[in-house]
């Protein structure tokens, strides 16, 4: 990597490796006992009485109270995901340029502290997709419904404000109302928390110009004893494969002395609070995930190449770097630079992406005299018969 | 005996002097030889008396036909007929100076060079350009070549957020591309 280049590369490397570790010293462990602590908290908290408190009310006893009843619910709500066996429909919509959402529906079906089944159906066809299972028995990787899991509702706490608004209904379901507010007042996001189960019901998102840019909701739920659940037949184990994870700090800064990119945190709050592993024919792949709470990044990388042509793929540009994004919805992004791919899958606002697209490393385009350089010995070596 | 030489050249002009003129006569009357040449002299000093008072619009079209030739160019024509006749001032003396060197004459070679020059810039600018070219592209690094397995990477990503293991649009890229887009 080219950070390494130079001792004034080197004393910047060092830093941030300094810097890197405290982070993770930091934010890891904390979101590890998070997770843990929803273990040991199972057992039915009663939800809060429905009321009309004002979330933004003027005092600031009131805001705290505000914000601590909006932490509490969105911490129950991810521990429900966790702890309670459920079955139901997600439907994920999308806006992008458009007027028209794109929407995704896909059935799920989760036992306590157990396997979570998720069976999607294919966009625009009306039949389904495989089924998918996945684990998450030790609960450091805490699976949750619409994005509501303990490590994103941590870093939630720490990038926005989040106030109590009062109660709502959602598909007759009595629900509990959190919004999360960016810095400057404008509204972030608004969950709808189950009063019954806890579970999260309704997730909204808005960009900075108060733009919807997303709507989860989560519907016809039904809540079960840990035996009666039976997720359908045919589903496929673990088919992402045996990633590792998540990794500890210090398995992390020794992929990064080793060459790999692990920066403890991205533009527009993004941090770093997951990272994971797992093996391909083509070699290690590197998965690490930021987040600011609402928007996930996850971060590919592994060393090689991108091939000359990109099947699925499409070349364009963003903010001057070369990428390949698919289609449609350039919903995850490619490119390689010295050696190393990268791949991003993210649901983030396009500002953000942007930027981080922008921060990330990518090959500078060569100058007139050394494309010229390169063209030669290129063309000499295609005319010299003794190669 | 010496014969002679410039000076007849001059007698026929009318250029000598009274006592000079009077010993080229002399020796005219006994040099058979210079007798000769001031003959051929004086013939050509009448052909070309005629040749300047013809016409213009003649003398044009007889400069044009002898460019037509390609062995004189646009010459003066009177120096072309000197260098033509030997034994004249213009004559085999000076024509080893003139150009009637061995080898083409220079329109033809500054043709020639012309097109060398334009062929080697033509080269030049062809080979510099196939060499852009194929040294476009990104820097050839070794390793092996990777394809991004989407769907492996989608479902993580899915795992990692506690959402759906969906490649869905969340909403197109901030991109120069879309930027042109309305």
């Amino acid at each position: 990597m080219s950070a390494f280049s130079s001792p004034l590369s080197r004393r910047r490397d060092g830093r941030g490796s300094l810097l890197l570790a405290a982070v993770l010293a930091v934010t890891v462990p904390g979101f590890l006992v998070a997770a843990c602590s929803a273990q040991g908290t199972q057992g039915g908290q009663k939800a809060p009485g429905a009321g009309q408190e004002a979330a933004a009310s003027a005092g600031t006893q009131g805001r705290k109270q505000s914000s601590q009843r909006a932490v509490r619910l969105l911490t129950e709500a991810a521990q429900a995901a966790v702890l309670t066996s459920y079955q139901g429909e997600e439907i994920v919509s999308r806006w992008g340029s458009g007027t028209q959402p794109t929407v995704l529906v896909s059935e799920i079906w989760h036992v306590s502290g157990g396997q979570t089944v998720t069976q999607t159906l294919q966009p625009g066809t009306g039949s389904s997709g495989q089924p998918y299972r996945s684990a998450d028995n030790d609960a450091q990787t805490p699976e949750g419904v619409l994005g509501v899991t303990a490590p994103l509702v941590n870093l939630l706490k720490q990038n926005y404000v989040l106030a109590y608004a009062g109660s709502g209904t959602v598909y007759n379901r009595k629900a509990q109302v959190v919004e999360a507010l960016r810095g400057d007042g404008s509204l972030a996001a608004r969950f709808w928390l189950d009063n019954a189960t806890k579970l999260p019901l309704e997730r909204e998102v808005f960009d900075l110009s108060a733009r919807p840019i997303g709507e989860d909701e989560f519907i016809n739920v039904s809540v079960f004893g840990r035996a009666a659940i039976s997720a359908p037949a045919g589903g496929v184990d673990d088919p992402q494969g045996p990633w590792t994870g998540p990794l500890p700090p210090a398995r992390l800064l020794t992929l990064r002395s080793r060459g790999w990119l692990v920066r403890p945190a991205l533009p527009d709050d993004l941090s770093l609070f997951t990272g994971a592993q797992t093996t391909t024919s083509s070699g290690t792949v590197l998965d690490l995930g930021y987040s600011d709470g609402l928007s996930v990044i996850s971060l590919f990388e592994q060393r090689g190449n991108l091939p000359a042509r990109l099947a699925g793929w499409q070349k364009t540009t963003v903010d001057g770097k070369v990428i390949y994004v698919t289609e449609p919805g350039q919903r995850s992004m490619t490119w390689s630079s010295k050696g190393m791919v990268y791949t991003l899958i993210t649901d983030a606002p396009a500002q953000t992406v942007s930027a981080v697209v922008g921060t990330l490393p990518h090959d500078a385009p060569p100058g007139f005299f050394r494309r010229l350089s390169r063209g030669l010995a290129k063309l000499a070596s295609w005319v010299n018969p003794f190669r | 005996m010496s014969h002679l030489g410039d000076r007849l050249s001059a007698l026929v002009d009318g250029e000598l002097g009274g006592a000079e003129r009077d010993r080229a006569h002399a020796h005219l009357a006994g040099c058979e030889q210079c007798r000769a040449e001031a003959a051929e002299l004086r013939a050509l000093k009448q052909k070309l008396r005629s040749l300047t008072t013809r016409a213009p619009a003649e003398a044009a079209m007889t400069s044009r036909l002898i460019a037509m030739t390609g062995t004189g160019g646009p010459q003066p024509a009177r120096r072309r007929l000197l260098r033509a006749i030997p034994g004249t001032a213009g004559g085999p003396q000076s024509a080893g100076r003139g150009s009637l060197r061995p080898g083409l004459p220079r329109p033809r070679r500054a043709r020639r060079r012309r097109a060398l020059v334009i062929g080697a810039m033509s080269l030049v600018v062809g080979l510099g350009t196939a060499a852009f070219t194929a040294g476009g592209g990104g820097e050839a690094v070794p390793g092996p070549k990777v394809t991004p397995q989407v769907e492996l990477y989608g479902v993580e990503h899915a795992i990692t957020t506690g959402g759906l293991p969906i490649t869905g649009p969340p909403a197109p890229l901030n991109s120069e591309a879309n930027a042109t887009a309305p």
